[in-house]
């Protein structure tokens, strides 16, 4: 590792200009990503409870304190179609409605098994072409795309690529045979 | 338009001018700087510094806003560019987008380009298999196109001569049809691609072979590369983004620093040439016209030798936009078949699967390269109903991923200790040979003119009856040797795309033995205008099936050593 950890130094140090990194986004992009999706203050705080919900904070940070809600919205606005953009929204705007109508409270006041029972049921709900299938649809499509959103923003964060599982520029020597029982992975408790 | 030409015409005289400097042009001044010839590469992008001009390279995931995605916006507005595999947000600054540099497609056809100093020699895929006679002799023997003027006795040292410099890392595998080269220690093949390459031979004897493929990457030999300022790949697999090692070989890490240190090299960049200028009295070029591309003004520059390297089918433009009263129909154009015969690579279908065995076993680390399978049809005799064959990638990996099903704690802790190993996914792609044809050019559009009032080019390129019968066997064979080697959940995928985007673009200026029949003479001149080489992949009579960079190369540094010795004739 150390060899490794030198070399990458020593790449940093030739390729110096291109160090100093613009990381995550700028406040303007996050701010045209609110506003072009018109995305509510409480909206806001929800979706922020949903990721945290999926990736909760414990020994390691969760999503939420990664800002991954952020992540979440730039990625909606710059690489969605409209189309899909307005799937989202529908889905984000309809779902404290269905939290009440399935679980009889608000998200905030459910226990946290119970908020993941219904993110789980809601990836899974199935749309048609009436009203309510449609909205069944919008739901189920911003669960599953805050989901996996919740897991790429968090996964490629900063915190967790330099701090948790550091990512390596020089994977080392190909090695094509590797017994897997010889690998040795140190146990993470998230 | 305003003309510059005020600084004095000997000031804008050198020995030699090279058109591109992408990796046929950079290796032509790489060559004629060090036989002492003053030389210009003229480039019509911005000018890119090795290591300098990479932005991106040692960004990490998290660094880049969408972790890699191109924006929906710059999709939509970019179809063409937007369908490479390489266009992504870390390398996208070094491609061209649709909307800068507009063409027309009489048939669909994915012009690929990178425009700025270096070329596409940036983006490649690295892989550098020699030709033989089998595919020298090819047209020849099939019928087809016109005989090539040369055979591999001509090009052999010259791929020497290329491979030292360049760094080549490959295994000698004694394959006729695949010639040995200068190779660095060869990257391994990892367990489940040697037992399928075991698996060829025990069902097709010597027929079929799947080797390491060759590379460019320096993967050895450290202090020889070091003159140049390259060091050892490190195996990132970042390599588009450009390398700040040189680990892989790119005009902009090896030829142009290289040819900058002789002092006999002078780089304009940002300079569209407009046309090669040809003086009736004399009977030969005497230099180009130039668009400033920021300024839009003129500017005239002259030489004894003139190369044009601007890539396959921006060559075919320059040329047909260089007329004269000799030469109405674009330079060197005598036979009238300039911009035709136009072929390219036939990259549409891939067959993958899974393999259930070596399960106690992964891989660790990086590596540049993967397998190659080599074309076995039609290599020593016709057998099929169609002309020629295929060559094919072919790599097999194991990931290891997370169970990402559940929510909460259990997901978290899934993500961070990923221990679902799943079967071995193996996986091939074909790259077809193309038989040129008349018919299938390119050309300049009468009326539609880009933003510097050149020409815009028209393509009209498509697919026959052999490319289809080519795409079936290849699935189907593939798909038999997938099942023979017991691989499991063969799927095989016709994509369809058009051509292009395997970016071989090749021909339209070709070689030939007969003016009549060809624009460019064995030594890769023009026939009708000697100081004028073309050396790129416009010169291109067939296509084979190896990918084609590493015989531009060799050609290059070839012709620059014969014009220096025709100009101490």
């Amino acid at each position: 590792m150390n060899r490794r950890h030198a070399l990458r130094h020593i790449a940093l140090i030739s390729g110096g200009l291109a160090l100093i990194p613009s990381c995550d986004f700028s406040k303007e992009d996050i701010l045209a990503a609110y506003e072009n999706l018109k995305v509510t203050a409480s909206q806001k705080a929800l979706l922020g409870a949903i990721s945290d919900t999926i990736i909760p904070a414990g020994e390691i940070k969760g999503a939420l304190n990664l800002e991954v809600p952020d992540f979440i919205l730039v990625m909606v606005n710059d690489c969605f179609t409209k189309e899909n953009q307005d799937k989202f929204t529908a889905g984000l705007t309809a779902f404290p409605d269905y939290v009440q109508k399935t679980a009889g409270k608000k998200f905030e006041a459910l226990s946290t098994k119970e908020k993941e029972e219904l993110i789980l049921n809601g990836t899974k709900l199935e749309g048609d072409d009436t009203p309510e299938g449609k909205e069944r649809g919008n739901l189920s499509y911003f669960l599953n795309s805050t989901k996996r959103f919740t897991i790429q923003g968090y996964m490629a964060s900063e915190y967790i690529q330099t701090e948790i599982i550091p990512y390596s520029l020089i994977p080392g020597e190909y090695n094509g045979a590797v017994l897997i029982s010889d690998l040795q992975k140190p146990r993470i408790n998230g | 338009m305003a003309n510059l030409n005020i600084r004095s015409r000997q000031e804008r005289t050198y020995q030699a001018i090279v058109v591109g400097s992408g990796i046929s042009g950079a290796w032509a001044a790489k060559e004629l700087c060090d036989l002492g010839v003053k030389t210009l590469m003229i480039e019509r992008g911005r000018n890119v510094e090795h290591i300098k001009d990479y932005p991106t390279t040692n960004l990490l995931p998290y660094e880049f806003e969408h972790r890699g995605q191109i924006p929906q916006k710059i999709q939509e507005e970019n179809p063409v560019i937007s369908r490479c595999y390489a266009f992504r947000e870390d390398a996208m600054h070094f491609f061209v987008k649709d909307t800068e540099h507009p063409y027309v497609q009489e048939k669909p056809f994915d012009w690929i380009r990178g425009y700025q100093v270096g070329g596409k020699s940036l983006l490649w895929a690295r892989q550098v298999q020699r030709w033989s006679d089998f595919d020298f002799e090819g047209p020849a023997r099939d019928g087809f196109a016109v005989d090539w003027p040369i055979r591999y006795k001509d090009i052999e040292k010259w791929y020497s001569h290329v491979e030292k410099f360049a760094g080549v890392s490959g295994n000698k595998d004694g394959l006729a049809h695949l010639p040995d080269g200068e190779f660095l220690p060869g990257y391994e093949l990892n367990v489940v691609e040697k037992y399928f390459a075991e698996q060829l031979k025990k069902h097709y004897g010597n027929d079929r072979h799947m080797i390491s493929s060759r590379c460019a990457h320096i993967h050895g030999n450290a202090e020889f590369y070091a003159q140049q300022g390259r060091a050892l790949c490190q195996n990132r697999n970042l390599c588009q983004r450009g390398c700040p090692f040189g680990g892989y070989f790119s005009s902009n890490s090896s030829t142009i620093p290289w040819a900058l240190k002789t002092g006999n090299l002078t780089i304009r960049p940002d300079a569209v040439v407009q046309s090669v200028i040809y003086d009736e009295e004399k009977g030969k070029a005497t230099g180009v016209r130039i668009i400033d591309r920021l300024t839009k003004e003129t500017e005239e520059f002259y030489a004894d030798v003139i190369f044009i390297n601007a890539a396959a089918l921006n060559t075919n433009a320059l040329l047909l936009n260089s007329t004269s009263n000799r030469f109405p129909n674009g330079l060197g154009n005598d036979s009238g078949l300039l911009g035709k015969y136009v072929a390219f690579h036939n990259y549409r279908a891939r067959v993958s699967g899974e393999y259930e065995g070596h399960s106690e076993y992964t891989t660790s680390g990086g590596r540049p390269t993967s397998g190659y399978f080599p074309r076995f049809r039609n290599v020593y005799k016709q057998e099929t109903d169609f002309l020629r064959g295929y060559a094919a990638g072919f790599s097999a990996g194991r990931g290891v991923g997370p169970d990402t099903s559940g929510i909460g704690m259990d997901l978290k802790n899934s993500l961070l200790n990923p221990d679902k190993y799943g079967p071995w996914r193996v996986g091939s792609h074909m790259m077809g040979e193309t038989i040129p044809k008349e018919t299938n050019y390119v050309a300049l559009d009468p009326n539609l003119k880009d933003e510097w009032g050149m020409p815009q080019l028209k393509i009209s390129v498509d697919y026959d009856d052999n490319d289809e019968k080519m795409v079936k066997d290849y699935i189907e064979q593939m798909t038999e040797m997938f099942t023979k080697a017991g691989f499991t959940n063969i799927q095989s995928n016709d994509s369809k795309q058009a051509p292009g985007l395997d970016i071989h673009e090749m021909g339209g200026v070709r070689m030939g033995k007969d003016p009549k029949t060809s624009l460019l003479n064995a030594n890769h001149q023009l026939h009708a205008v000697p100081n004028v080489y073309v050396t790129d992949g416009a010169s291109m009579t067939s296509t084979s099936t190896q990918n084609p960079s590493l015989t531009y190369m060799a050609f290059a540094a070839r012709a620059a050593h014969h014009a220096v010795a025709e100009s101490k004739k």
